[in-house]
């Protein structure tokens, strides 16, 4: 008997539980069978998706005369309840472990079927189900400490993950991985190694170009060299591990102070920018350049906090220096992404200087994200050194940014926060050299 | 027995997800390697046929070829459904008057081959219901699809896999039928008239492996099994008909077995390694050479039911190798073929007694690099022989070239899709379908009948055309002026003809058969001699001329008369004795210098116009 020919049967439909199995009968006489799923698309036409009986899902428009019949649920047909995968929960933690911080993002993200996106998991089983090898070579802990997008963190998160990963290492851990959405990992990696002292082990972000949902995705590869570097490489300072090239077979550390997402989508998007990488994972195994901080005798420790009251701040042809203005306003620091050699247009001299001269700290880093900032060459350069600027020699824009942080949070002094920002903390300046040693 | 077939056709229209060109190359310009795994789904159940790839560990190769884009290595997310494919599918399903769905959802579907770099197929269902006739029979059709294909495989080493990733991404309409065939002849007929259809949207690619059949098929009382891929039309109902019989024998063998107690016991490790240490021929001899172990695994009650019983390809000892092969080995050997392949008979008394064995048992011994395979292989193959025990296990089984299919994986559950949600999906406006309805291209049933109509032939013979070739150069030949009739000859029977001497060679060009047929029609050689003309260019005639000297149709400085003169000069004495009667006996001679050179009434024209010349010739001379 039909169950609902209403006024709105497509409403009615869409209101019946997820994988309820209905027989839906159109206008014009056709004719479908299936379990409702959620329609992704939020404002388009007013269409019920079924998931047939052959495994796709189709969109059936609905209008006044259609009509539905609610049929008796199949098992195993339509998204239904779950079954997870078989779990071998990870070994009790004997001997030397790695401890796993997730934070959400790719690396850790499933597709939702409310919004048709992924989203990232909520439990360590769900996490688990996606990576049955984690535990593979040696024991891990994982600790779930965000369940957000990486463009969701914000700095006090680094904090909170700085406060995790000195926990992980005061309670034994041999290294610590941190599964990270790629898109804001750069910051990250940038934040933890000024947040970050006295480490007595790797500290290794790590995350997926492409989702683990697809057999092909770079996270189990990913995550299991994060491991193995973690487990095994003499190192004590903050790396990320992702893929050197579009093959599963190497993957690159890079010092967390030079690296940068230079591809939206392709696996090996991560690059140390001016400097060389800080190791390789090849065929399994580990190598760390002779130049890599090596670990403490610990205990780790925070270096903080930091002072969010900052900008960055991307220079463009145009930009008006009210605007400028208006946007860093009520910042104690002001990282500049300048053109060049560090240059922006002579009119936003003044509210440079009177930015300074309220006790502001300004620094200049190259948009050119190769090269190092020079102030001497043009006069706009010389012009700006003499307001105060301060040139951040070879810093990334976003490295500047987190030291920035780190800085403001260490020193109330403007003289002594250009101190801080000056001196090498974590070998984020790369002595001067010719070129690049290995790419 | 009924079966359904799944017709896959290439389309040619860019690729499904990026629009790039689909265009085979053999110009590689970078490579990468992969390993896949099994993710889980929508449910987050491992699908078995996924998982059973994904437990072979394999690493794979990928080739990267010029016109490779970033969606085909996997490095980034597919584009928007390529909307030509998507008309293209409509259009097809509106010719089988199948009913659009609404809205296009992609699904992935998981193939953890290798075979695509993502380890899923992108496919959307467009329609559903539609009927197709052949042969005077109507075929309900379930479903119309619009898929990627997958890369191609241009090698395979153990445990390594090489695709070329040219082929990847190029859009697929997947029709399937009901299974309402109901032998091999019904297939093939079917297949044949779903490509017609499919070649009338004008949009397909043309050639070696753009249309690949899949053909599901059972028998009372047995499982689906699905042959995947077959690329030769002309073997559908071979391989039709040798599944069936390979059915019926599976069903007769399980009565067999049941009659004689037969079971399958849990497999446990047992190694008989030792007893193989020096072996010297035959598989086994990989103990000595390369420190191979042999597990061994008893079948209480098969001694005799391995080998095949009645001299038939079908025997149980194949399908118990498939599964070996499945898991990366080479094969097996069972006791119906030992003693043999190096192995004596003393050794298997060896084997038998420390398995404890009775004469009615039977045994498999597997030779692996290590026990781990060799127990993936044995546990595979107590799962085959336990099956044999109910019957027919449904799998995928691939077209081998003779005919014959061999196992390939468990047949995948409906699992193995979930939704691709890096594409938005895609409603049907009717507009849309308005469109396509106008401008639909003519039924191919239709199109046969008028163009017999048209050209004074029988429908049958526009059908053989249609078959050997298509009707498009049919059309476009006769339309270059040259005669239907010669134009349907030449299409049915001498292109073929010319071609089995070089089956390797491209199919002729419009441009190749008009130049062949004027030349032809011009006098240069007679319509005997076409077959042998494009014979030459099929075997590598650089031009026209080329081909009519290589097929010794040249004509030399001597015109057809002087050659005729000749020959009844040099037989003057049959024409003295014979007169006018001289004529056949000369004909036969005239003929072995000229054939195919001219046309053969011209011939006999001249030959007449000779005899009664050299006659009167005689008569002045003598009188």
């Amino acid at each position: 008997m039909p169950e609902s020919s209403s006024s709105d049967p497509g409403r009615t439909i869409r209101e019946l539980p997820v994988g309820a199995r209905i027989e839906l009968r159109s206008g014009d006489g056709r004719r479908y069978i299936g379990a409702v799923v959620p329609n992704h698309t939020v404002g388009s036409e007013p269409t019920v998706r079924l998931r047939l009986d052959n495994g796709y899902q189709v969109g059936i428009r609905v209008g006044p005369d259609t009509s539905f019949e609610r049929l008796p649920d199949v098992p195993g047909v339509g998204p239904g309840p779950v079954d997870l995968l078989p779990i071998t929960p990870p070994p009790a933690a004997q001997g030397p472990w790695v401890t796993v911080l997730t934070t959400g993002g790719t690396i850790a993200s499933r597709i939702d079927y409310a919004t048709g996106g992924v989203r990232p998991v909520k439990e360590e089983a769900e996490l688990l189900a996606f990576y049955p090898e984690l535990g593979r070579s040696g024991p891990v802990r994982i600790e779930m400490v965000f369940d957000r997008l990486s463009e969701d963190l914000r700095p006090d998160d680094w904090v909170t993950l700085a406060e995790r990963t000195v926990g992980a290492f005061s309670a034994g851990a041999r290294g610590v991985v941190i599964a990270h959405g790629t898109d804001t990992m750069g910051y990250t990696a940038a934040a933890l190694s000024f947040l970050l002292a006295d480490l007595p082990g790797p500290v290794v972000l790590v995350g997926a170009q492409r989702s683990p949902d697809r057999p092909s995705s770079d996270g189990p590869s990913n995550l299991h060299a994060a491991v193995q570097v973690a487990r095994s490489a003499s190192l004590g300072e903050v790396a990320v591990v992702m893929h050197a090239g579009l093959s599963d077979s190497e993957f690159s550390l890079h010092r967390g102070p030079w690296v940068r997402k230079m591809h939206s989508t392709r696996r090996d998007a991560f690059r140390s920018r001016n400097g060389p990488r800080l190791g390789t994972v090849r065929d399994g195994t580990v190598s760390v350049a002779e130049w890599a901080r090596r670990p403490g005798p610990g205990p780790a420790r925070l270096d903080g906090p930091l002072d969010p009251r900052a900008t960055l701040l991307w220079f463009y042809p145009g930009l008006e220096p009210a605007r400028a203005e208006a946007f860093v306003r009520g910042a104690r620091g002001i990282v500049l992404a300048g053109t060049g050699l560090g240059h922006v247009a002579s009119e936003h001299l003044p509210w440079i200087r009177s930015a300074i001269s309220g006790g502001a700290v300004v620094g200049m880093t190259t948009q050119c994200l190769e090269g190092r900032v020079d102030p001497y060459v043009y006069a706009t350069g010389r012009e700006l050194e003499r307001a105060g600027v301060l040139y951040l020699d070879d810093l990334l824009p976003e490295t500047a940014y987190a030291k920035m942080l780190w800085a403001l949070g260490h020193a109330s002094d403007p003289v002594r926060v250009a101190e801080l920002l000056r001196r090498d903390r974590a070998g984020e300046f790369l002595p001067r050299r010719t070129g690049r040693a290995d790419e | 027995m009924k079966a359904g077939l799944e017709v896959h056709q290439q389309l040619a229209v860019g690729k499904l997800f990026c629009g790039c060109p689909a265009e085979f190359s053999e110009e590689v310009v970078g490579a990468f390697a992969r390993r896949l795994r099994a993710a889980s789904g929508e449910n987050r159940s491992v699908d078995a046929a996924a998982a059973l790839q994904a437990s072979r560990d394999l690493l794979y190769h990928y080739e990267i070829v010029p016109p490779s884009c970033l969606v085909d290595l996997d490095e980034e997310p597919p584009a928007p459904l390529n909307p030509d494919a998507l008309d293209t599918a409509l259009t097809v399903a509106l010719l089988l008057g199948a009913t659009p769905v609404d809205e296009v959802v992609v699904m992935r579907k998981i193939v953890v081959d290798g075979s695509t770099t993502s380890g899923f197929q992108r496919t959307a269902l467009i329609a559903t219901g539609g009927s197709v006739e052949a042969g005077g029979r109507r075929y309900a059709i379930e479903s119309i699809c619009l898929e990627e294909d997958a890369g191609r495989k241009v090698a395979e080493r153990r445990g390594e896999v090489t695709y070329r990733l040219d082929r990847l991404g190029i859009p697929l309409v997947e029709i399937a039928t009901a299974p309402e065939i109901r032998n091999g002849a019904e297939a093939r007929e079917v297949a044949e008239e779903i490509g017609s259809l499919l070649r009338a949207t004008g949009r397909v690619r043309r050639g070696i492996g753009t249309i690949r059949e899949d053909l599901n098929i059972s028998i009372d009382g047995g499982r689906r099994i699905e042959i995947k891929g077959v690329q030769d039309l002309r073997r559908i109902h071979e391989y039709v008909e040798r599944e069936v019989r390979r059915q019926e024998f599976l069903l007769g063998l399980r009565e067999t077995l049941r009659s004689r107690g037969a079971r399958v016991p849990p497999p446990t490790w047992r190694e008989l390694t030792e007893i193989f240490r020096e072996a010297s021929s035959g598989p086994l001899a990989e103990v000595g050479r390369s420190g191979a172990v042999v597990g061994a695994f008893a079948l209480p009650g098969f001694a005799g039911l391995l080998r095949s019983p009645h001299g038939t390809e079908e025997r149980l000892g194949r399908e118990l190798a498939g599964q070996a092969r499945a898991v990366g080995l080479g094969g097996l050997l069972h006791s119906d073929e030992l003693p043999g392949h190096g192995v004596g008979a003393a050794q298997v008394e060896e084997i038998r007694a420390a398995l404890g064995l009775e004469s009615t048992d039977a045994f498999v011994l597997v030779v692996a690099p290590d026990r781990g395979a060799a127990e993936r292989a044995i546990a595979r193959v107590a799962e085959r022989a336990r099956a044999a025990l109910e019957g027919i296990p449904a799998e995928t089984r691939d077209p081998q070239p003779d005919g014959s299919t061999r196992y390939s994986r468990p047949l995948p559950g409906r699992d193995r899709m979930y939704p691709e949600t890096d594409v938005p999906t895609v409603p049907i406006a009717p507009e849309r379908l308005e469109r396509l309805r106008a401008s639909l291209p003519e039924r191919p049933a239709v199109r046969r009948a008028r163009l017999a109509r048209m050209h004074g032939l029988s429908v049958e013979m526009i059908g053989q055309i249609a078959h050997a070739g298509d009707l498009d150069e049919f059309e476009a030949l006769v339309e270059r002026g040259h005669a239907a009739a010669l134009v349907a000859r030449l299409l049915t029977q001498d292109a073929s003809a010319a071609r089995s001497g070089a089956p390797a060679a491209p199919p002729f060009s419009l441009d190749q058969m008009d130049a062949v047929l004027s030349a032809s029609t011009a006098g240069r050689f007679s319509k005997e001699g076409i077959p042998a003309v494009l014979g030459a260019l099929a075997t590598g005639a650089g031009s026209l001329d080329d081909a009519i000297a290589a097929a010794g149709l040249a004509r030399g400085g001597e015109d057809l008369e002087g050659i005729v003169d000749r020959v009844v000069r040099s037989n003057a004495e049959i024409v003295r004795s014979r007169g006018a009667e001289a004529f056949s006996p000369l004909m036969g001679d005239v003929m072995k210098q000229v054939r195919g050179r001219y046309d053969g009434k011209a011939i006999a024209d001249a030959l007449r116009r000779a005899i009664a010349r050299q006659e009167s010739a005689a008569g002045t001379g003598s009188g």
